[in-house]
């Protein structure tokens, strides 16, 4: 080893940017959360603005929130921690800004398409292809100038946060581009590649994993990192993080079905999604038994150290949530808790409680080290927690009452459980409205806190000056010899790969294997287990020194997380997807929208009507005896996206067509209140007077006969005359009711869409060949 | 919760990243019943729901709790005579639950003082449906889908739909004119 002692200067420039795009950005997307909690509770707030009203705006909460806020704190702590933990500099300045600089602008065009009502009606993946695309390259510069700076790396080992952040990107690739697919209609306008059930199975793998890999596992390697570094403690159990971590990967990927129980997903996704959330609870707990038990020796410092107590609080947080999750994930807790205001509470309290208290503590931590100069007010900072940790107590208090008052008033029976004892929807929307103050409460402590991180930060930088941490190492510190590196067959041949991958083929093949296959799995499965833990005790310092080859290879290891995080998706969307879908529809297959009702469809989605009103009545008795007979898989075959949602603040629209006459809907969306006394819906008079879009329609319906809804091969003329007569069949039929609307306006595709929903043709039952 | 052992024997692991330290302590036990016990749920449950199939699925469960539903809604139905309505629009129990039914349920569309509105006047003598109890009773069991009226007595029950009638019935008297109306024009809000 040459003993030429060479100075690294880290690129903190980077971290600093990040840092503070993120504090602004997390107050835009904290006050987006404040006015949509303020307009459910007076829906006067919507103010009859398009761009204003609660479906456009809550995207735009969820959107930056996740990827504006948490992701731009994920990248300053990503960028910090690791430069130090591989002791190299970031590989490259022009990546680097280039991923600021990137990422800022796919925030600033978010925030504004989304209030503009252009939006592919996916929850978290709302914003259109052209973003899509720039997210993907902008994510692939991140992942580049990541890696890159690994294979510089003067650390020949690779630290716990690390394996965390090599997990969130290589995951949220694979998320994102799969539930992405989609084929544009014009330069604002996608259909997604999947619909009805494939696209609720692919979207909630997503939506379930951004959380994961989006909100949790960055900011676990985060916790890994800036925890012990200010507790000051070693890491509780090096074990733990070991088998966290794999576990945690593996098995978080399975879970994503708990976001569809007791709908039409077929029932074998089903028992996978809820046992495998209920197997996550532990991997979980690990992570936060580490980063307690880390803190647990420096009790003492969280009196005066506020970074420790937001930690603290924070690693208290997810340890909450990740018991409420598994908890909401067992079916019949989900039968009361789904739909309901309790899944709000229960993702605040991860984000609010979680992501927000670690990035604050993250921020103060930072603050001082990166402009060298002590944090301007240490009673601020205190003062920040308490109203942050008031604010979300308040906040998930509210929505616990909330959505268990409103799910058991929902399927409450009477008569002998015969009938409803709240019949009314709006009843129960009436009784959760304290609740709704309550939060609006709490989430404003939360974000006056905020306020008071903004202005400690300004006074602590200004005047300050910014300065780049630096390392003294030797050159050739990160050098390993030929003989500790691991070959490819030494990596994959090892004890506990080739153990795990019989397990997962075994246990697949007892799942989804016919008899004999499957008792074959089961009797394999249980043997490899014996196997395994014999191996483990006779030859564990094998596995171990396998373990800490791998630990040096930066590449065999990232691929090792490439396959834990594929298995679970391959399994459950590869046959939902390949299934033959005109023999998987049970008993009912969908009627294929006309022209205008597509029309009506693509602006239900564009004003985001989904963030309140669900189509998919589950296999309950309190929903059938609300919304009519359990939808089918067929029922929702054609549909690009699906809309099956995933909160009821209104009622379910899934049989709602033909319900009421033409003239409810128009009065009701012109004022909800003229037919709903006491709705909190926003009126939306400009659908009375706005045109429909109905050039396109040509151009979509042939990408959506692309994707196999059998339009027949209209031109555009026979298009528009089809659209034409529909709409005057409607329009007449309103004026026949007192109201003259011209039937161009967007009005009358609305009302064409809402009468269809729930159309269907019977068909004979076929056997599911899906599995 | 584990106790903390003693700090010689923690297994300080000698590796150290930026001054960061691992303990490399065992797995606390309960923490592993935990992770060993939800697999071990995962394998029985997939075996009693998917693998021999005894638990029923989600609509194989809806289907026969709605059959118990029908059963119960047939054997407790109240008589809905002609004779019967009148008799229980003279009886304020009955007419101050329907008040308290109709104005949440058909207010909106009927207006709050019967007069009409989206839905037809059904205070006056004119009758599009029959004005007779019982075919104010069938209206609600079937609905008039065609012009939005909801089929009502499988959403709120029997007894409420009953208890409604007898409510409009209250504003009328038996033996009055029944009258035929042809159609109703909805009445717009100014």
């Amino acid at each position: 080893m040459s003993d030429k002692k060479i100075t690294i200067e880290f690129n903190d420039k980077i971290v600093r940017q990040f840092l503070l795009a993120s504090v602004i950005w997390g107050a835009v997307g904290m006050l987006v959360g404040v006015i949509i909690a303020a307009q459910l509770r007076y829906w006067q707030l919507n103010f009859d603005l398009p761009w204003l009203t609660f479906g456009r705006l809550r995207p735009l909460h969820t959107n930056a929130v996740i990827f504006a806020f948490v992701g731009n704190m994920m990248f300053a702590g990503v960028y910090y921690s690791t430069q130090r933990l591989v002791k190299a500099r970031l590989a490259s300045d022009f990546l680097s800004q280039l991923h600021f600089w990137g990422w800022q602008a796919i925030i600033v065009a978010a925030a504004v398409t989304l209030p503009l009502g252009f939006s592919r009606g996916k929850e978290y993946g709302e914003l259109i292809w052209p973003i899509n695309i720039a997210v993907t390259l902008i994510w692939v510069v991140f992942a580049v100038n990541f890696f890159w700076t690994l294979a510089r790396r003067r650390e020949p080992t690779l630290y716990v946060g690390i394996w965390f952040y090599i997990a969130t990107i290589i995951t949220v690739a694979m998320l994102y581009i799969v539930n992405h697919l989609s084929i544009p209609t014009s330069l604002l306008h996608s259909y997604p590649v999947f619909g009805g059930v494939q696209d609720a199975l692919v979207q909630w793998w997503y939506g379930h994993n951004a959380v994961a890999f989006f909100l949790t596992t960055p900011i676990l390697g985060i916790m890994y990192y800036f925890v012990p570094k200010a507790a000051e403690r070693p890491v509780y159990s090096y074990r733990l993080s070991v088998i966290h971590f794999w576990s945690l990967v593996f098995v978080y990927i399975w879970a994503g079905p708990h976001h569809l129980l007791n709908t039409a997903l077929p029932d074998w996704l089903q028992t996978l999604g809820m046992t495998f959330s209920l197997m996550l609870w532990a991997p979980s707990w690990a992570g936060m038994l580490n980063g307690l038990l880390t803190i647990r020796g420096a009790w003492d410092k969280l009196r005066t150290e506020p970074v420790l107590k937001f930690f603290a609080v924070a690693v208290t947080f997810y340890g909450m949530s990740t018991f409420e999750g598994p908890l909401l994930s067992i079916k019949s807790v989900s039968a009361l808790g789904h739909y309901t205001d309790w899944i709000i509470g229960h993702v605040h309290s991860g984000t609010l409680g979680w992501n927000g208290f670690m990035a604050a503590g993250m921020i103060y931590w930072l603050l001082p080290r990166l402009w060298n100069k002590p944090l301007h007010s240490v009673p601020l900072a205190n003062l920040h927690f308490w109203l942050g940790t008031v604010g979300i107590l308040l906040y998930t208090a509210a929505m616990w009452t909330s959505g268990i008052t409103q799910g058991v008033m929902l399927n409450a029976t009477t008569e002998g459980g015969t009938v409803l004892a709240y019949s009314n929807f709006l009843e129960t929307v009436t009784t959760i409205r304290p609740m709704m103050m309550m939060r609006l409460i709490g989430g404003g402590l939360y974000l006056v806190g905020w306020f008071l991180l903004i202005y400690n930060l300004w006074k602590t930088v200004a005047g300050a000056q910014a300065v780049n941490g630096t390392i003294e190492v030797f050159d050739d510190a990160g050098n390993i010899t030929a003989d500790e590196k691991l070959s490819l067959v030494g990596t994959f041949l090892s004890p506990p790969v080739a153990f795990s991958v019989l397990g997962v083929g075994f246990a697949c093949a007892w799942m989804f294997g016919n008899d004999i296959l499957s008792i074959a799995g089961l009797v394999s499965l249980m043997l490899c287990v014996v196997a395994a833990y014999a191996h483990f005790e006779s030859r564990g310092k094998k596995w171990a020194s396998w373990w800490d080859r791998l630990l040096v290879n930066s590449a065999p290891f990232t691929i090792l997380v490439v396959i834990s995080v594929a298995a679970g998706g391959l399994v459950q969307i590869i046959p939902t997807v390949l299934m033959h879908r005109a023999a998987n529809v049970e008993d009912r297959r969908q009627v294929a929208y006309t022209p205008l009702e597509l029309a009506g469809r693509d602006i239900f989605v564009s004003e985001g009507c989904y963030n309140c009103h669900s189509q998919m009545i589950r296999t309950l008795v309190p929903d059938v005896l609300r919304y009519g007979d359990y939808s089918r898989l067929g029922e929702s075959i054609y549909d690009y996206p699906f809309q099956w949602g995933s909160k009821r603040t209104g009622p379910d629209l899934a049989r709602v067509g033909s319900k009421y006459p033409n003239i409810w809907h128009y009065r009701h969306m012109e004022n909800p209140r003229s037919v709903s006394a006491g709705s909190t819906m926003p009126n939306y008079p400009w659908l009375l007077t706005k045109a429909t879009d109905t050039g396109a329609l040509p151009g979509k319906i042939s990408v959506q006969r692309m994707l196999g809804v059998p339009y027949p091969a209209w031109s555009p003329a026979e298009v528009f005359a089809n659209v034409d007569a529909q709409a005057k069949a409607i329009a007449d039929d309103l004026r026949a009711a007192g109201t003259s609307v011209a039937p161009d306006r967007e009005i009358i595709a609305l009302i064409a869409y809402l009468q269809k929903l729930g159309k269907f043709e019977t068909v004979a039952p076929a056997k599911a060949a899906a599995r | 919760m584990t106790p903390i052992p003693p700090p010689e024997d923690q297994g300080l692991r000698h590796h150290s990243f930026d001054g960061i330290q691992e303990f490399d302590r065992r797995l606390p036990n309960w923490w592993m019943v935990l992770l060993f016990g939800s697999i071990l749920f995962w394998v029985g449950y997939w075996a009693y729901f998917e693998w021999f199939r005894v638990g029923l699925s989600g609509s194989q469960t809806v289907a026969r709790e709605m059959e118990h539903i029908e059963a119960a809604r047939l054997a407790a139905a109240p008589t809905t005579d002609n004779t019967s309505l009148w008799a229980m629009s003279h009886n304020h129990v009955f007419v101050d639950a329907g008040r308290a039914t109709y104005a949440t349920t058909c207010g909106s569309c009927h207006g709050d003082k019967l007069q009409g509105g989206i839905g037809p006047n059904i205070v006056d003598k004119l009758w599009i449906h029959g004005g007779n109890p019982t075919d104010l009773y069938a209206t609600l069991e079937k609905g008039v889908l065609a012009k939005g009226m909801p089929a009502w007595v499988p959403v709120i029950g029997a007894k409420k739909s009953a208890e409604v009638v007898a409510f409009i019935l209250s504003h009328h008297t038996e033996g009055e004119p029944i009258e035929v109306q042809a159609a109703w024009t909805p009445i717009l809000p100014k």
